[in-house]
């Protein structure tokens, strides 16, 4: 059983058993029609690009689960780890407010410093990326910054008179 | 002990939020299939396809809605990956053949989705940082991944039926929502203690990752704040508060989705063009207020396009008649209003002003069912030359357009003469036209 369920070995045992037959027909229809699509996609691939340009696509999808699960989850955590140390003495709303803006944040900046790196590359057609990116970028962390402050101050102030009320201990 | 490894235990990492999330994010997937899929084969038909011509906007709602869909899964995918993350380090790693195929396909998932929508965006940003071609390989990889999301679907149906409705999993509170939680600290237990426990590299961060509290999900919660007034702010000692760490969560991904959708799709959606500051395009920015996918310099045709002897040809078997500008120019005129819609996701509306394609076609005596063959200017290029089915040809709204936006039409627009066709994507609406051809049979 997995808490994921990313493995299902052993998790159709925790199901109701009344479906089962039906459960095992759907799935089996599901993963022969799954995997014919998938065989065809790689039918198509290897029918349309020549040769001697499949081991970049075969470099590109293993550097993406590389980039992901060596670097960019384990960043997350670290991150996470950070903050709730710097957290620790504010409530555990205000943690969430912060890493929610820090998440928006950061996916915004995945999408757009791809931009700012091809406008550097490509001045050639002046109506292809005509924005200013990185300004709009920095505008956007402190549109997120302003957010997340203001909703952390009305979260502290509620969460303050709630605790006075009981208790006056909350400093 | 069992405490403190169910507070460690994300609470976002759990069977439901992966059913949550990631049905929108197979919505999102098959809805950039379809629209994708629909798209290449308007570019690339096979001989029996006719397509739509009306609504005029189609391929500007199609083909903006396969972008739009693809930038939302930027945050749909990684909250997916957060969500399931801790089981790249399940134990043992491999538990018999189908369970490796069943990891492989999910790697191949996770390595295909994310190269599909990298190289997507950055292929409308026009930056092509890959050793393959763009086209052919997003195509394939579209089939590769719903081929692999339908396999995953089938892997996983047991857990997605079980939790699919979340008011389910309220009515059998036990059942669903504490024995998630303890089937999390038991596998945690498992992980962390079992006999098994990995070691090395993998080891240590498990370990560290166990000992971290999730990014986006702290387990201690507003009911813990009247416990945070005692001042010992450690946090170990709490009790999760599931619900509000899966609200936050979910706010966090619903903003994400919302600020990267509404601060680009202006590009193609006007009601949102005020606030497209991260779009690749701006509605209006360009010559005559219209963007440029492919410049005459990029397509080598500023000396051939501005030549004086310029003429438009039009022939079918044999029968050929030539047209210059001025000719093109005499002939009955018919303005429409079309949008450009770029295969990259932006669109422009735009009116233009030129002779009907059925006039140019019925002064060679072509065939009403006859396909067209475009020929550009340009000298190399996917689409110097393209194929244009009857009914397009045949439509009313298509043109051989001269104008612009009540301006001659710029080079950069395809000056002297381009095509402008209701529902077909910009690299169709071919630039630079120097001749048209019936295709015999």
């Amino acid at each position: 059983m997995n808490t994921i369920g990313t493995t299902t070995t052993g998790t159709t045992t925790t199901i109701p058993h009344t479906g089962d037959r039906r459960m095992r027909v759907a799935r089996t229809i599901l993963i022969l029609i799954g995997t014919a699509g998938l065989l065809f996609g790689l039918f198509v691939l290897f029918d349309t690009v020549r040769i001697a340009r499949l081991p970049g696509v075969a470099l590109w999808l293993g550097a993406a689960i590389v980039l992901h699960d060596a670097v960019l989850a384990p960043l997350v955590f670290c991150c996470g780890l950070l903050l709730r140390r710097a957290g620790r003495r504010v409530t555990g709303t205000i943690v969430l407010v912060a890493q929610g803006a820090i998440v928006v944040g950061s996916i915004m900046t995945l999408i757009v410093v791809p931009a700012i790196i091809a406008q550097s590359l490509a001045p050639t057609n002046p109506s292809l990326l005509p924005l200013d990116y990185g300004r709009n970028l920095a505008l956007f962390w402190l549109a997120v910054a302003v957010v997340a402050t203001v909703w952390s101050v009305v979260l502290y102030a509620r969460s303050r008179r709630a605790n006075q009320r009981p208790s006056s201990r909350h400093s | 002990m069992y405490e403190a490894r169910c507070a460690l235990a994300s609470p976002v990492r759990n069977p439901r939020m992966a059913v949550v999330i990631g049905r929108l994010l197979g919505l999102a997937f098959i809805v950039c299939f379809g629209t994708g899929v629909y798209s290449h084969f308007l570019q690339e038909p096979l001989p029996w396809m006719r397509f739509p011509t009306r609504p005029a906007v189609l391929y500007q709602f199609t083909q903006g809605t396969h972008i739009v869909a693809g930038i939302l899964c930027f945050p749909l995918l990684l909250a997916k990956l957060y969500i399931v993350f801790p089981d790249l380090f399940q134990s043992p790693p491999v538990k018999s053949f189908l369970h490796l195929l069943e990891r492989a396909s999910i790697a191949l998932f996770v390595g295909a989705s994310l190269v599909q929508i990298t190289i997507g965006l950055i292929n409308t940003y026009q930056w092509y940082p890959w050793p393959f071609p763009f086209r052919e390989v997003h195509y394939a990889l579209g089939w590769v991944l719903v081929g692999l999301l339908v396999l995953h679907i089938g892997i996983k149906l047991p857990i997605i039926t079980r939790f699919w409705s979340g008011r389910a999993e309220a009515a059998a509170d036990v059942d669903a929502e504490q024995a998630a939680r303890a089937t999390v600290a038991a596998e945690e237990a498992v992980r962390l203690w079992g006999s098994r426990r990995p070691s090395g590299v993998t080891g240590r961060l498990i370990t560290w990752i166990d000992a971290t509290p999730a990014a986006e999900t702290p387990t201690t919660d507003t009911t813990t704040t009247t416990n945070t007034g005692t001042g010992t702010g450690t946090g170990t000692g709490t009790t999760p508060t599931t619900s509000v760490s899966r609200r936050g969560f979910l706010a966090t991904v619903g903003i994400a989705c919302a600020a990267v959708v509404g601060l680009t799709a202006g590009q193609t959606f006007a009601p949102l063009d005020a606030v497209n500051v991260f779009g690749p395009r701006k509605k209006g920015v360009g010559q005559q207020g219209v963007p440029v996918n492919r410049t005459a310099e990029q397509a080598k045709v500023t000396a051939s396009a501005t030549a004086a002897g310029w003429m438009l040809t039009l022939a079918r078997d044999g029968v050929e008649r030539s047209f210059s500008r001025a000719e093109l120019e005499a002939m009955p005129q018919t303005e429409v209003e079309l949008p450009i819609a770029c295969v990259e996701g932006w669109s422009q509306l735009a009116v233009w002003r030129g002779v009907r394609l059925s006039d140019l076609a019925d002064q060679v005596g072509a065939d009403p069912e006859a396909s067209f063959r475009l020929i550009s200017l340009e000298e190399r290029g996917s689409f110097k030359q393209t194929e244009m089915g009857p009914e397009y040809v045949r439509d009313p709204l298509t043109l051989v357009a001269l104008e612009l936006n009540g301006e001659t039409l710029d080079l950069q627009h395809g000056y002297p003469a381009r095509m402008i066709a209701p529902g077909r994507p910009g690299v169709l609406q071919t630039k630079w036209l120097s001749r048209i051809e019936a295709i015999t049979a």
